[in-house]
């Protein structure tokens, strides 16, 4: 470690200087819990990317709430990178029904949709991220999409499984993302068979001086529960058991359990091989693979433009077993349109919802903007015959089990996250997860 | 003073007397003056009535009447020729009201509300919410192709709405409130779909028209009835061309006050604001509803258990955070102003603009970037110094590290600051100290020190207040870590506004009633802090 010269430390404040002004507030405020919903954090993270540039230097500016436009009759908020994708097909849609529409950029698509709708000046249909269902759900903000079952059957099993909440379908999905193996093929031309072979040839690099770290992935110093969900549930382990109707249940925190607690110490024996370091936080795990210092990144794709930026050849795949049959279980990530119950012009919005974003051109034109699989099965189907890179990220999301959508969420992000650090800092995992389990009960039942 | 001279002053200010001739001057007020005066008491009216017919189509009438009654003040104050002091009183004390009294007042409001996620609405929006998205398909039913219409002859905009359906096998239906009709299948012509586009007798809605009367969808529905005349479903629309079969699966019992979930059997009692199974196990519905909840935020903030035990080691760390960051700032900024004061300094433009930027640039870049450089293993500070240090891990070296970054961000204020009080401070008296002997140190001790601290006093309480809650650079930078002991409620680094923010909105549940009530009791803490501190400042400007 103390052969990585301040290289690093300079390259990731440089991109932070880039990157601050846009990223960094909205990472403010989007994690209400300074944690919380690590995943639509990172899929900020990752539409930032592609803006920042440009971005950088008018925080002020691009912060602010959206303002509902009076006269648009149907109106749509997204992030910036959807956006203009979407205001074409909005306006395709509002020449055919004889309307006028607007697509308008929100920063924080899920605070200022909650502001905005409690007083009734929100939107008419919100672009975002599953996990903000619960939430919505329980201001009473979003309304029942009512698909018909042919229309369901159009989806990947998954996308369709993460839009309900209490069995009801509360929106329309169109892409999923999850963590998977990023590897630098020119240090590791071969994709790991299994996690420990992946450690070895990780340790092989470090020791012949061509890499400082076997591999990285998000820790830091406060946690981050996303990142470690792989290992916490590759033996069945996870956060919350299942109730009766399959949706997650908040009075059943399974996070304490032996199957938890086992993947804990694959974390432990990962740490100690020096895979995982408290110290490497999402910029600098950026900057340690984009500098070519590591073979081997576990972290969703919104990372690929850095990579592709620094010229890295790179192949992506699942994250591999442990060799004793531990499957790690990364969480799914669905990108979905919701309708606003608050929304003056409903019957439009679910019109738009339904007969626009269920077609596999729309689907198609939104895998451009973003480049994550599509949730439309076709449109899958489409785009992984072409592009090796969504096929593997389909290959990777395959199996991963869709983040829970509920509240009780919000009260898991920090302390697992910061059970997760501590054990990969030497904490015993066993006694670390009943602490964390303890907080997390009295966190929710408060 | 000469007798002369003191006779001429005399004279002067009989002079300056009042006398009639002087009423009559100061009563021609020049008319340019007097169109200005109009035309700005017209333009705050106009300003005022705009912004009331915003609030009167928002339906706020306590709003209306505020505003009216600052219509009111501005057309008493200004046009009229009383209440002088007044004149010049009445923006600043409106413009505190609203801007420092009105959300005070809110605060404490919200602070006595369980107001939150999940209890953000009347109870009677929470039950509509609740059942509306409770209806669910009627399994097996097939959907009806679907357009909207009115009776031929009446207005789009006020006709009886009705469904023009068409099933699965291409039968044509009518359906209104009163329920479904079959639609003789002459004069009905359809699109690919089955979609009736047009039939004798309707007049058929274009989407515009819907959408105008949205008002009206979102209460229609056309009723299903079994064999025996019961209503047991309904038909409502999906969007402009479909609909389907729904049955609302949760219904509320007004006269009991509970919801009946008609799937499962449960019963929902209301208790707490929230909907709640009757037999007091399972999850309680998810839409609550806002009410007044008396001190319960603050008989829990004072008896959470985490608060209790955190509160003396936040405090005292808050407090030492606050007082070192205001002294080591000022010390370093003074010391540095009377270094670039020296006239013997070269290109003190380029120094002066150089040692101002970190003051310019945003805090979030900044933080960010001092984070990244604490970094023990990747960090510069530590690859640099060569250093071992556990800048994030270790509490104590977490907390310098906390110290170190407000001290580079914050000793530019006080560098701008004591620059210009500096060059207030007449030349004449670090003259005179030096004249009876005193070096240049005892100068800025005895003399430029004191002269200092009156103009900058004030200025330490607010710096004092503004870090006391600084919360986005505890937040960029450590987000209150390092967590020691196997917990993650209460960080080493936490300030008292970082911990409550992570307890009342880090939760499950984020309530802004429980981070009001939190709010208030830091606004009392530092009110107090603040008063201390003013009165010492009062005895500061005894020195003149």
């Amino acid at each position: 470690m103390k052969r990585t010269t301040g290289a690093v430390a300079i390259t990731s404040a440089a991109a932070l200087l880039l990157s601050a002004c846009g990223g960094d507030s909205t990472e403010d405020t989007t994690d209400a819990g300074g944690d919380a919903a690590e995943e639509s954090a990172g899929s900020d993270e990752g539409s930032e990317e592609g803006s920042e540039d440009e971005a950088a230097g008018d925080d002020a500016a691009s912060t602010e709430a959206p303002v509902r436009d009076e006269n648009a009759e149907l109106v749509i908020w997204s992030d910036d990178v959807r956006a203009p994708i979407l205001t074409e097909w909005a306006e395709q849609f509002g020449e055919e029904y004889g309307i006028t529409t607007q697509v308008q950029v929100a920063t924080d698509v899920r605070q200022q949709f909650k502001d905005a709708a409690n007083v009734d000046q929100g939107p008419d249909i919100v672009v975002g991220a599953h996990d903000w269902l619960g939430e919505f759900v329980q201001n009473g903000i979003v309304e029942p999409v009512q698909m018909s079952s042919d229309t369901q059957g159009l989806f990947t099993e998954e996308s369709l499984a993460a839009t309900q909440y209490d069995g009801q379908i509360y929106g329309v999905p169109y892409a999923t993302e999850s963590l998977g193996l990023i590897r630098n093929t020119a240090l590791a031309p071969d994709a790991p068979a299994t996690m420990e072979e992946l450690v070895s040839t990780g340790q092989e690099l470090v020791d012949a001086g061509d890499a400082d770290q076997p591999m990285v992935t998000v820790v830091s110093s406060v946690g981050d529960a996303y990142h470690a969900y792989p290992y916490l549930s590759a033996y069945g382990g996870g956060i919350f058991g299942t109730n009766d109707d399959g949706g997650w249940d908040a009075q059943n925190v399974i996070i304490d359990s032996e199957e938890t607690i086992q993947g804990a110490e694959k974390m432990a024996w990962l740490a100690e091989e020096n895979a995982l370091n408290v110290n490497i936080d999402f910029p600098t795990m950026e900057s340690l693979f984009a500098e070519g210092r590591t073979p081997y990144m576990i972290a969703g794709p919104w990372t690929i433009p850095n990579v592709e930026g620094a010229d890295i050849e790179y192949a992506i795949d699942p994250i591999p077993a442990f060799e004793d049959g531990g499957e790690p279980v990364p969480f799914l990530g669905v990108q979905m349109f919701y309708v606003a119950s608050g929304a003056q012009n409903p019957t439009l919005a679910q019109e738009f919802v339904n007969t626009y974003v269920t077609t596999e051109d729309m689907q198609l034109a939104l895998f451009e903007a973003g480049q994550r699989p599509p949730a439309l099965q076709s449109a899958l189907d489409t785009v992984s015959a072409e592009d090796e890179d969504i096929e593997a990220w389909a290959a990777a999301g395959e199996g991963a089990s869709p983040m829970p959508n509920i509240p009780a969420m919000n009260a898991v992000w920090q302390p697992l996250g910061q059970a997760t650090a501590d054990i990969v800092g030497g904490a015993d995992p066993a006694e670390r997860l009943s602490a964390a389990q303890e907080e997390i009960v009295s966190n929710i039942g408060r | 003073m000469s007798d002369t001279t003191s006779r001429e002053v005399d004279a002067a200010i009989d002079n300056l007397e009042p006398s009639g001739e002087h009423l009559k001057f100061s009563s021609r007020t020049p008319l340019w003056v007097q169109i200005v005066k109009w035309g700005l008491i017209l333009l705050s009216l106009v300003v005022l009535g705009w912004m009331a017919q915003q609030i009167i189509e928002a339906g706020h009438w306590l709003m209306v009447s505020l505003v009216a009654f600052i219509g009111l003040c501005v057309l008493a104050v200004y046009a009229t020729k009383r209440a002088i002091p007044a004149k010049y009183l009445f923006p600043g004390v409106l413009l505190m009201l609203l801007l420092q009294i009105w959300p005070l007042v809110y605060t404490v409001q919200i602070s006595f509300t369980n107001f939150g996620d999940g209890h953000i609405s009347s109870k009677e929006e929470a039950i509509a919410s609740i059942t509306a998205n409770s209806v669910r398909e009627v399994e097996g039913s097939s959907r009806y192709a679907l357009n909207i219409a009115v009776p031929e002859g009446t207005d789009v905009a006020t006709g009886d709405l009705a469904y023009l359906l068409t099933d699965a096998e291409g039968a044509y239906y009518v359906g209104n409130l009163d329920g479904l009709e079959e639609l003789p299948a002459d004069g009905v012509e359809a699109g690919p779909t089955g979609r009736i586009t047009s039939a004798e007798g309707w007049t058929t809605l274009t989407p515009q028209e819907v959408n105008e009367r949205s008002d009206d969808l979102a209460d229609f529905g056309v009723p299903v009835f079994d064999d025996a005349g019961e209503q047991t479903a309904g038909i409502r629309q999906v969007g402009l061309s479909e609909a389907f079969i729904g049955t609302p699966t949760k219904v509320y019992d007004e006269a009991a006050d509970t919801i009946t979930d008609t799937v499962t059997g449960t019963v929902y009692v209301a208790e707490d604001a929230n909907f709640v199974p009757e037999s007091g196990e399972g999850a309680a519905l998810p839409q609550g509803w806002r009410e007044f909840v008396g001190f319960e935020n603050y008989t829990s903030a004072f008896t959470n258990a985490t608060l209790r035990e955190g509160l003396t080691k936040v405090f005292v760390w808050n407090v030492f955070f606050a007082a070192f960051t205001v002294f080591a700032t000022f010390i370093l900024g003074m010391a540095i102003a009377i270094l670039m004061n020296d006239d013997r300094l070269k290109g003190k433009g380029i120094y002066r603009s150089l040692l101002i930027l970190p003051y310019a640039l945003p805090i979030y870049v900044t933080a960010l970037v001092w984070a990244s450089m604490f970094n023990p293993d990747f960090g510069l500070i530590n690859n640099l110094f060569g250093l071992d240090i556990n800048w994030t891990g270790n509490a104590w070296w977490a907390r310098a590290s906390v110290l170190i970054t407000n001290l580079w961000l914050g000793f530019p204020y006080w560098f701008i600051v004591c620059t210009g009080a500096l060059q207030a401070i007449p030349s004449d008296v670090k003259e005179a100290a030096q004249i009876d002997g005193a070096g240049a140190f005892t100068t800025i001790r005895r003399v430029i020190m004191p002269l200092l601290l009156v103009a900058v006093g004030p200025l330490m309480i607010a710096s004092f207040a503004f870090n006391f809650n600084n919360f986005s650079l505890i937040w960029l930078l450590t987000e209150g870590g390092p967590f020691v002991g196997g917990q993650s409620s209460i960080g080493s680094t936490d300030l008292l506004i970082s911990l409550a923010y992570r307890l009342a909105l880090g939760g499950a549940t984020p309530s802004f009633g429980f981070a009001s009530a939190i709010s208030v009791i830091i606004f009392f803490l530092v009110a107090i802090v603040s008063y201390f501190g003013f009165r010492q400042t009062a005895a500061l400007e005894d020195v003149n």
